[in-house]
């Protein structure tokens, strides 16, 4: 017999105001039944209202760790890949959410965290700190993370270059990452819209890419976002010949 | 817990419920217990059964629920067919379901007496004192420690002087709160005040080994400057059922009150 390992939650030293702004933040009971209650009620909302597709989900790896990466021009974007996990998985999948826009207040970390089971990632301050912690987690959990790394939403409905922080998380691990491409969430609730309208959304998922033997530095983490970038590309020319 | 002791009985029922239940989930965080959703979701339910047993004074199934509670959590366990970790899951479940729900319901349960506010009061006043007067004693006499390893702060000098003042003061107030019943005797009362003391400093010297095995200082911080509120109410866990089961072997607790008030029969 092993001996006994105790892993006490990684934030029981922080206050519940602080463990919600956390990275450290860890889901126990109550949460899990409250990300259970989202998952239905996303996936019930974005079915009727955006006939949710979703191809390629043969390409989710049944384990965690994973990350998956997306385009981004919509507040539905997180939703509709959190949607496309397996409810099991569903608890440890954090959308990596901007702190500065998301945690800043109160009600917005407790929406957050809460509801989108979000992870903040602090852009203007210690990013560099932020994504170590990440990666930290991401390793040792196992959990698995929604990102997107054109940083923001886009404005226009195309597709900006991604920036490396998604490689500084997978560089020299053999943690799978998942392109995914989602089409029609900019139409359905574009950034200037507050309320959505009905608009199908189409989530394509492409083969898993892993990078063991990327040298975890910044050429590395360059090289690993402009990879991901061309296979959401590549997804998208696959997904909506026409564009 | 006073407010809720002097609205009523199903108030002090539903506060020690909130209390048993915030309890655990330090206990799970702390452990990593919350981790295994399964185990953690059948302690929660037997809390709640606890609660139900209680606010329908039905004492059959207060007194099978420790039985129960066990033979669910083992059996159930075996559902998710991961053997790794099995002891230590079924181990963690049931040391919190035995810690938070039936030694904290003993608490509860005694709110089906008619008799329960002072009782009650009785219990929390002393329990208090005998951690203040513990800490005084130890402070002013302590010289030898009492368990180094597990609680460096606790001093025989502490142990006996809270002895001593508790049983004291409980000798006392029993008097009054006990008067003309069959505990009303100063050997009985004396008794009382030594378990109470004795359980409460075991309680506390039960969460300092939690606290020492899991190498971390107090259970949460939703109290600033108190820690968890199991580091506030530690004492209470022994106190409850050692006291409840003294003081209803001499007197009963809630015998002449309705029985399965809920549930009928």
């Amino acid at each position: 017999m092993d001996e006994w390992r105790y892993s006490p939650a990684r934030d029981l030293d922080l206050s519940s105001g602080q463990s919600l702004t956390s990275v450290r933040r860890e889901a126990g009971l109550p949460t899990a039944i409250l990300s259970g209650m989202r998952w239905l009620l996303v996936r019930g909302y974005l079915g009727l209202a955006h006939h949710l597709q979703i191809q390629g989900r043969h390409h989710l790896p049944h384990r965690l760790p994973l990350v998956l990466v997306a385009n981004h021009a919509s507040h539905l974007d997180a939703l509709s890949l959190a949607a496309a996990m397996p409810l099991a998985m569903n608890r440890h999948m954090f959308p990596i959410a901007a702190g500065d826009t998301f945690f800043e207040t109160k009600a917005t970390a407790a929406f957050a965290s809460l509801f989108m089971n979000a992870l903040p990632m602090w852009r203007r301050q210690c990013g560099a700190h932020a994504l170590e912690d990440l990666r930290t987690r991401l390793l040792e959990e196992p959990c698995g993370y929604i990102i997107f790394p054109e940083g923001t939403r886009s404005r226009t409905g195309r597709m900006a270059a991604f920036k490396p922080g998604v490689g500084r998380l997978v560089a020299g691990t053999p943690v799978p990452v998942v392109p995914c491409h989602l089409d029609g969430a900019f139409a359905a609730l574009p950034p200037h819209r507050h309320w959505p309208r009905p608009a199908r959304i189409r989530l394509r998922m492409g083969p898993p890419k892993a990078y063991p033997g990327v040298a975890n530095d910044r050429e590395g983490w360059r090289m690993i976002a402009q990879d991901l970038e061309s296979a959401i590309h590549g997804l998208k020319t696959d997904s909506n010949p026409d564009s | 817990m006073i407010g809720p002791i002097l609205l009523g009985a199903a108030w002090t029922i539903a506060a020690i419920t909130v209390l048993s239940l915030f309890c655990y989930r330090e206990f799970a965080r702390a452990t990593g217990m919350f981790r295994s959703p399964l185990i953690s979701t059948l302690v929660v339910c037997g809390l709640l059964t606890v609660t139900l047993a209680v606010a329908d004074h039905w004492y059959g199934l207060f007194a099978a629920l420790p039985a129960l509670g066990f033979i669910v959590i083992a059996s159930v366990a075996i559902l998710s067919d991961q053997p790794k970790g099995y002891i230590q899951r079924v181990a963690l479940g049931s040391f919190g379901f035995l810690l938070f729900g039936v030694c904290l319901g003993h608490l509860a349960y005694m709110a089906n007496d008619p008799a329960y506010r002072p009782i009650m009061l009785m219990l929390l006043l002393c329990v208090e004192c005998n951690d203040v007067l513990a800490y005084l004693s130890g402070k002013t006499f302590g010289r030898r420690k009492l368990a180094p390893r597990t609680s460096p702060g606790k001093t025989w000098g502490g142990t006996l002087g809270a002895l001593v003042g508790t049983t004291v003061l409980v000798t006392l107030l029993g008097h009054h709160v006990f008067a003309g019943d069959p505990m009303d005797t100063w050997l009985r009362l004396v008794g009382l005040g030594l378990i109470i003391s004795v359980a409460g400093q075991l309680g506390d010297l039960v969460l300092s080994s939690i606290k020492r095995d899991l190498g971390i200082k107090d259970m949460s911080h939703a109290l600033p400057g108190h820690g968890g509120l199991l580091d506030r109410f530690d004492s209470l866990l022994l106190v409850a059922p050692a006291c409840f089961h003294y003081v209803g072997y001499f007197r009963g607790f809630g015998l002449e009150q309705p029985t399965r008030i809920l549930s009928g029969g």
